[in-house]
């Protein structure tokens, strides 16, 4: 081989065109660290790392036999020692006394070889991250979807509980004309004017009340508050009421209705302690000839008698009906004059926690019909003060005794 | 549909005979390998040449990264081929991966095939000690997928400036300019960690096709070793070492390759 090409800075190798090595330059042969000897004859793929064997297979022995020529292929060799020589490697096929000779200038790229590692590295790290993003992007998509869905779901659902809630506040309508079909008409003659309001706080109510002509100069009078409100409260007074129409019709004694409604609503509960209510309750037994009132108040907020003298007020004296069994009932007895007038109300007309303003208002409208009293009564529980008993169910009844 | 498979996979059918042989490339590699050795079949057969999706011709726009991340893809592009042609009982020559290919092919629908022709096959690259030797370590064949991207920019420049220097044989160029540039990187490694990756060794014993297993002298990327493991574990396989040396006879060696087949199926033939 030429001196100088033995010595020039880089790798210089011929091949057979079986890959077999015919001879190398000393520069070559220092970098492998062979000798001459070591090397020719061998097969090139001594002088290369394995993967580096794979791409010469599958890469430069084809385009060495179409081409006749390689350039700038990325290769990496093999020491003696295993150690790996990343090189640039240009070649070219040419005829030599009848045979095919390959001649291959190889250059060490170590520096450029890291440089490109690193650029590689951060081109793999971007691609993931695109490939992460678009990962991300679909995932949202699919989440999007699924919202989507979600949302039609909810849709349908509401749509269906509108209707529900349709058809639930008509039967609730259709409940609440039933409940007060039930009420009594007032009564009004030469010994008795009796008037009455009533007003469920939603579609149906937890109070009841009843007035009934016993004979020519007894009338029964009663007003019941279930505690809560709503469908389970308004049940109960459907119950209680075909009850105490059917005891004041028939009897009137107060002790008598008030112990049998009390039993009754033990009875209702016995069995079933969730669902237990008590009610306060309030029986007036009017006698017009006799001009005196037997009373039972069990509970309820005291009744106002009214007459020129001032006012009585018929006080609670036993717990509410439904609360304790065995409770004696104790009937009271209270005369009247002419004249006299008694409001009986359930706590939704007051503010139970404040002051009662129904006693004034009584008062300073003593003289007024009975119709302008209950529209100024009616008027104060509008007011805006009492607003907030519009949570509540509100009855009142008032009573002209002549 | 049929139509659209045809030119998704640039399927071309020369020849006339009655049964048809399909000629499938390797890793990385066009219909074009196949001229010189698909001519010499083309009196007597109906010769079948394409590309799979992202190779050669075929539609690029077709290729899936999900699809082929592993060789099933590339698999049900073969069976989607013969179901598009109707193929029945016809002849499968595949190089190199695309061997395991077409077997997996018949394993899946063997009524298209009657025999398997394998050049340079392996059932599984890496080594399994003690018992299975398939010539490479991991860290070789992820230094071969480095290797090849640290090659790309390179590619480019070398192909389009050797045209010129071929004005004796342009036809040769350009077969390699369409079989090398139009690989996209992406999809050249994507095929490489499918290919070189898989291991088969568990389907051939499902093989119901008989097959012919040619083996080359020195090929470092199927050595004898894992010809003569297919021999002994591929049912009804026909074993021929050839004298070709490398990984590519069909190309270094056409005169052998077509006389081995040719050879081997006229004796399977007879019996």
């Amino acid at each position: 081989m030429d001196e100088q090409l033995n010595h020039v800075p880089g790798g210089f190798l011929t091949l057979s065109e079986d890959g077999i090595i015919l001879s190398s330059n000393q520069t070559l042969l220092g970098e492998l660290n062979y000798s001459i000897s070591q090397l020719t004859g061998q097969h090139i793929n001594k002088i290369f790392t394995k993967s580096a064997q794979l791409f010469y297979q599958l890469y430069f022995v084809p385009l060495i036999k179409v081409n006749k020529k390689v350039e700038e292929m990325y290769l990496s060799l093999e020491s003696k020692s295993r150690k790996e020589i990343p090189v640039l490697l240009n070649a070219q096929a040419k005829i030599r006394q009848n045979e095919t000779v390959i001649e291959c200038i190889m250059i060490p790229i170590r520096q450029r070889h890291e440089f490109e590692n690193a650029l590689l590295e951060a081109k793999k790290e971007a691609e993931a991250a695109l490939l992460a993003k678009n990962k991300a992007v679909s995932d949202l998509e699919i989440a999007l979807k699924s919202l989507k869905e979600k949302q039609s779901e909810l849709l349908k659902l509401n749509e269906q509980n509108q209707k529900y809630k349709i058809e639930t506040k008509k039967e609730l309508e259709l409940a609440r004309k039933i409940q007060e079909t039930t009420l009594t008409d007032s009564i009004s003659n030469e010994f008795i004017h009796i008037e009455a309001f009533y007003k469920a706080s939603r579609e149906l109510s937890g109070d009841i009340y009843g007035v009934y002509q016993i004979d020519k100069y007894r009338y029964g009078i009663i007003i019941l508050d279930v505690m809560g409100h709503g469908i389970s409260s308004a049940l109960i007074t459907m119950s209680v009421q075909s009850l105490f129409q059917r005891l004041i019709s028939k009897e009137g004694n107060p002790e008598i209705v008030v112990k049998e409604l009390d039993q009754h609503l033990h009875n209702l509960f016995q069995n079933n302690e969730e669902a237990r209510h008590y009610c306060t309750a309030m029986y007036l037994l009017i006698d017009t000839k006799e001009q005196k009132i037997d009373f039972i108040n069990a509970g309820h907020p005291p009744a106002f008698l009214q007459n020129s003298m001032g006012i009585q007020e018929l006080n609670s004296s036993v717990p509410p009906i439904g609360t304790f069994e065995g409770t004696q009932f104790k009937t009271r007895t209270i005369p009247y004059q002419k004249g006299s007038r008694v409001l009986l109300y359930t706590d939704g007309v007051t503010d139970p926690f404040g002051f009662n303003h129904l006693k004034p208002l009584l008062l300073d409208n003593e003289t007024k019909p009975m119709h302008e009293l209950k529209e100024d009564i009616i008027q104060s529980m509008d007011n805006t003060n009492f607003a907030y008993h519009q949570s509540d169910d509100q009855c009142f009844l008032l009573i002209d005794l002549f | 549909m049929n139509q659209d498979i045809l030119l998704r996979n640039n399927v071309q059918i020369e020849g006339s005979g009655e049964k048809s042989i399909i000629f499938a490339p390797g890793f990385n590699c066009d219909q074009t390998v196949w001229k010189s050795v698909a001519n010499a079949f083309k009196q007597e057969y109906q010769v079948i040449l394409f590309d799979y999706v992202g190779l050669g011709k075929s539609d690029i726009q077709s290729y899936d990264r999900n699809r082929y991340h592993t060789l099933s893809g590339y698999v049900q592009d073969l069976l989607e081929i013969c179901a598009a042609l109707d193929l029945k009982e016809s002849i499968f020559v595949g190089h190199s991966v695309s061997s395991m290919i077409g077997m997996l092919a018949s394993i899946a629908k063997p009524s298209y095939f009657s025999y398997l022709i394998m050049i340079g096959p392996s059932p599984y690259y890496l080594n399994d000690p003690p018992s299975y030797y398939g010539g490479f370590e991991k860290e070789d064949l992820l230094g071969l997928i480095d290797m090849m991207e640290k090659n790309y920019i390179g590619w480019a420049n070398m192909f389009a400036s050797t045209v010129m220097n071929n004005p004796d044989r342009p036809y040769l160029t350009k077969e390699l300019e369409d079989r090398f540039c139009s690989t996209d990187p992406l999809i050249a490694r994507q095929f490489a960690e499918a290919a070189f990756f898989a291991d088969n060794r568990r389907d051939l014993s499902k093989v119901s096709v008989p097959s012919l297993i040619m083996q080359c002298s020195n090929d470092i990327i199927a050595p004898t070793e894992v010809g003569e493991y297919l021999k002994n574990h591929l049912p009804y396989s026909h074993y021929k070492k050839l004298k070709a040396t490398g990984h590519c006879p069909h190309m270094s060696h056409p005169e052998e390759t077509i006389e081995v087949i040719q050879e081997y199926l006229s004796a399977t033939v007879k019996q």
